[in-house]
């Protein structure tokens, strides 16, 4: 679809509502509900973010969600998305096939600080769908693995048939460049690992105080992850939240995505938890 | 930029003037009450308005507003400004419009907002009839308004006109002014310095106390539930506010099924689904679940949030809110008394 522009906007300020197409170049169902699509941009023009930055996603007639985008800028060409299949736009994305379109906004926002992660461990605790937005910094690490130092992963999912990147898993599970833990909170005939939530696998490995900590996932995840971490004497600033919130405009207007006096889409989605912690409509 | 005046008998054929180059918007009567409207003929401005039911920011941020249009084929950004004159708009809303001018432009310029708003001719006009819940003459003081192109001060025997800009001094042509004396510069002056002594409302602190106090008072959950204690979450405050600014997008088709466009409509903090988000298979999180925690929210916009942005608070004292409340527990002074007095 082409973008045309009215004769008002020529020469004024660029449009910030006008999205860019991109072609789906391939699609993973990972669960049910929810799939990965492999997107790049239709105009051939490379697309550069950073880890941690959020999309604003859209078909014409449905709407635009936010979402993060689920891949690292270090591989080149194209980048992904993961969409579950919750209201009347992402029911609409996820009809979509490879070789048809999307229209994206973005990259919007501020990632993961890798300037503060470069040089220390990494722990990232993912839950749930929490997996995507964080993958992003996952595969940086791994691409650039020599500029950190140990790179721990814990991943904890509802229940094994929704673990999400079962060929990521997979490789991580034997990869010596990533100490990956996972479980599930409830167990399924078959599984042979961990049961719990995801705060159980901080008995299964070392974390130092001086760990750099990214956590992404459901609310309540959030408040009992930051409290083993504080056991383990982490600092505050040292602890970034990946935060989720309604959005419309992605851009610091439409107000929905407001905690206090920060917006999510301009000011986040990655916060600093000492940053966090004085809004009190964070966690 | 040097005063002038015209007189009382000559003031609508200057209306008429304008009117006859560009379209010219301005409070016109609509039953009981005021709107900005087009003007379709002179004896339509009612510069004797207490306050109108909406504010000025409608004509650029409008309650509905096509961002995105779209066919099978293509899509297209929807800007087309159309050269404007705002008649008679009071000094509250100026300063109102000041601050969304800069909202709208911060961080991501909003050219939707403010091509319409570059587009537009603002002559501000004093005010003549105080209404029942204003209490302008106490807020903000130390912010001046200064979005505005010209300024209108109905003094005897007709009207001052002091034009801050190019675009207002190039309305004088439009009508038969003289060079205004000092006398009446004066009276003009004085006019506008008694009126703020009108309000029947006071805010009693200064915004710098009331910032303050109004964080510290953040965690005070009986509070600010015995203030929402009876609010209805219909977000008329948000919708006659001359400050909000907050916007749902929604999509939508034309009945061809094949174009339609993607449009924002006004949005209130106060409504339950505000800062709702839906996690799948049923399940949702609430950020602002309670009518306490939305008032709050909406408070802590208006006295703290944005001060430091705006130089002052995030509200001009309109009254607007306190008037449309259905519980009548929106109005921001009772509020503030209430927080300072904790």
């Amino acid at each position: 679809m082409k973008a045309t522009c009215t004769c008002a906007e020529k020469g004024t300020q660029k449009n910030i509502f006008l999205p860019r197409e991109a072609k789906i170049v391939r699609v993973d169902q990972h669960t049910p509900t929810e799939r990965q699509f492999t997107l790049r941009l239709a105009d051939g023009q490379p697309f550069s973010f950073e880890p941690g930055q959020i999309l604003e996603v859209g078909l014409f007639g449905y709407g635009e969600i936010p979402l993060g985008l689920a891949s690292s800028p270090t591989r080149k060409n194209t980048f992904d998305i993961v969409v579950r299949t919750v209201g009347r736009v992402s029911t609409a994305l996820n009809r979509l096939g490879e070789g048809q379109s999307l229209y994206i906004r973005g990259p919007l926002g501020r990632g993961f600080p890798l300037d503060n992660l470069r040089g220390h461990d990494v722990l990232v605790v993912a839950g749930g769908i929490g997996l995507c937005p964080t993958r992003s910094l996952i595969q940086y690490i791994l691409d650039r693995r020599s500029e950190f130092k140990r790179f721990i992963l814990f991943y904890g999912a509802r229940q094994p048939d929704q673990l999400l990147f079962t060929a990521d898993l997979e490789s991580w599970r034997v990869s010596k460049d990533v100490e990956y833990h996972e479980t599930v909170d409830k167990a399924a005939p078959g599984w042979k690992g961990n049961v719990g939530v995801v705060t159980k696998l901080f008995a299964k490995t070392r974390i130092d105080a001086g760990a750099r900590v990214v956590i992404c996932g459901p609310p309540i995840m959030f408040r009992f992850v930051i409290a083993e971490l504080r056991k383990l004497g982490v600092s505050d600033a040292n602890i970034y939240v990946d935060l989720e919130r309604r959005m419309k405009c992605g851009v610091g207007k439409c107000g929905h995505c407001q905690i206090n006096d920060k917006y999510v889409c301009t000011d986040g989605p990655v916060f600093s938890y000492d940053q966090v912690q004085s809004l009190q409509e964070a966690i | 930029m040097s005063a002038s005046f015209i007189k009382e008998s000559d003031f609508k054929g200057f209306v008429r003037g304008v009117m006859g180059a560009l379209p010219v918007y301005g409070p016109v009567a609509k039953r009981s009450k005021y709107v900005f409207g087009r003007l379709e003929s002179a004896e339509d401005l009612r510069l004797d308005y207490d306050v109108t039911i909406l504010p000025p920011k409608k004509l650029f941020f409008p309650t509905a507003q096509d961002l995105v249009r779209f066919d099978g084929d293509s899509f297209q950004g929807c800007v087309q400004p159309e050269e404007r004159v705002i008649l008679g708009v009071h000094f509250y809303d100026v300063k109102a419009l000041d601050m969304t001018d800069l909202l709208f432009t911060e961080k991501n310029e909003d050219c939707n907002y403010t091509a319409h708003r570059a587009a537009a001719t603002i002559v501000a006009s004093n005010i003549q009839t105080v209404s029942p819940r204003a209490f302008w003459g106490s807020v903000g003081k130390g912010v001046e308004p200064k979005g505005h192109d010209a300024f209108l001060t109905k003094v005897s025997g007709g009207y001052v006109y002091e034009a801050r800009t190019s675009k207002g001094e190039a309305l004088l042509k439009h009508g038969s002014f003289a060079k205004a004396t000092d006398a009446q510069a004066a009276e003009a002056q004085k006019v506008n310095e008694d009126v703020l002594k009108k309000c029947p409302e006071t805010l009693r602190h200064s915004s710098e106390d009331v910032a303050k106090k109004m964080r510290a008072a953040f965690g005070n959950e009986d509070l600010w539930k015995r203030c929402a204690q009876d609010c209805f979450s219909c977000g008329s405050c948000n919708t006659v506010c001359p400050t909000c600014y907050c916007f749902d997008v929604q999509d939508w088709w034309h009945v061809d099924q094949k174009a339609g466009a993607r449009t924002r409509y006004w949005d209130a903090c106060l409504t339950e689904d505000f800062a709702k988000v839906s996690l799948g298979a049923g399940a949702s999180e609430n950020f602002r679940e309670s009518r306490g925690e939305r008032l709050r929210h909406r408070l802590m916009r208006k006295a703290a949030y944005l001060n430091e942005k705006l130089g002052g608070p995030a509200c001009v004292g309109c009254g607007r809110c306190s008037a449309a409340c259905t519980a009548d527990i929106a109005d921001p002074v009772k509020i503030i008394d209430a927080v300072m007095a904790t």
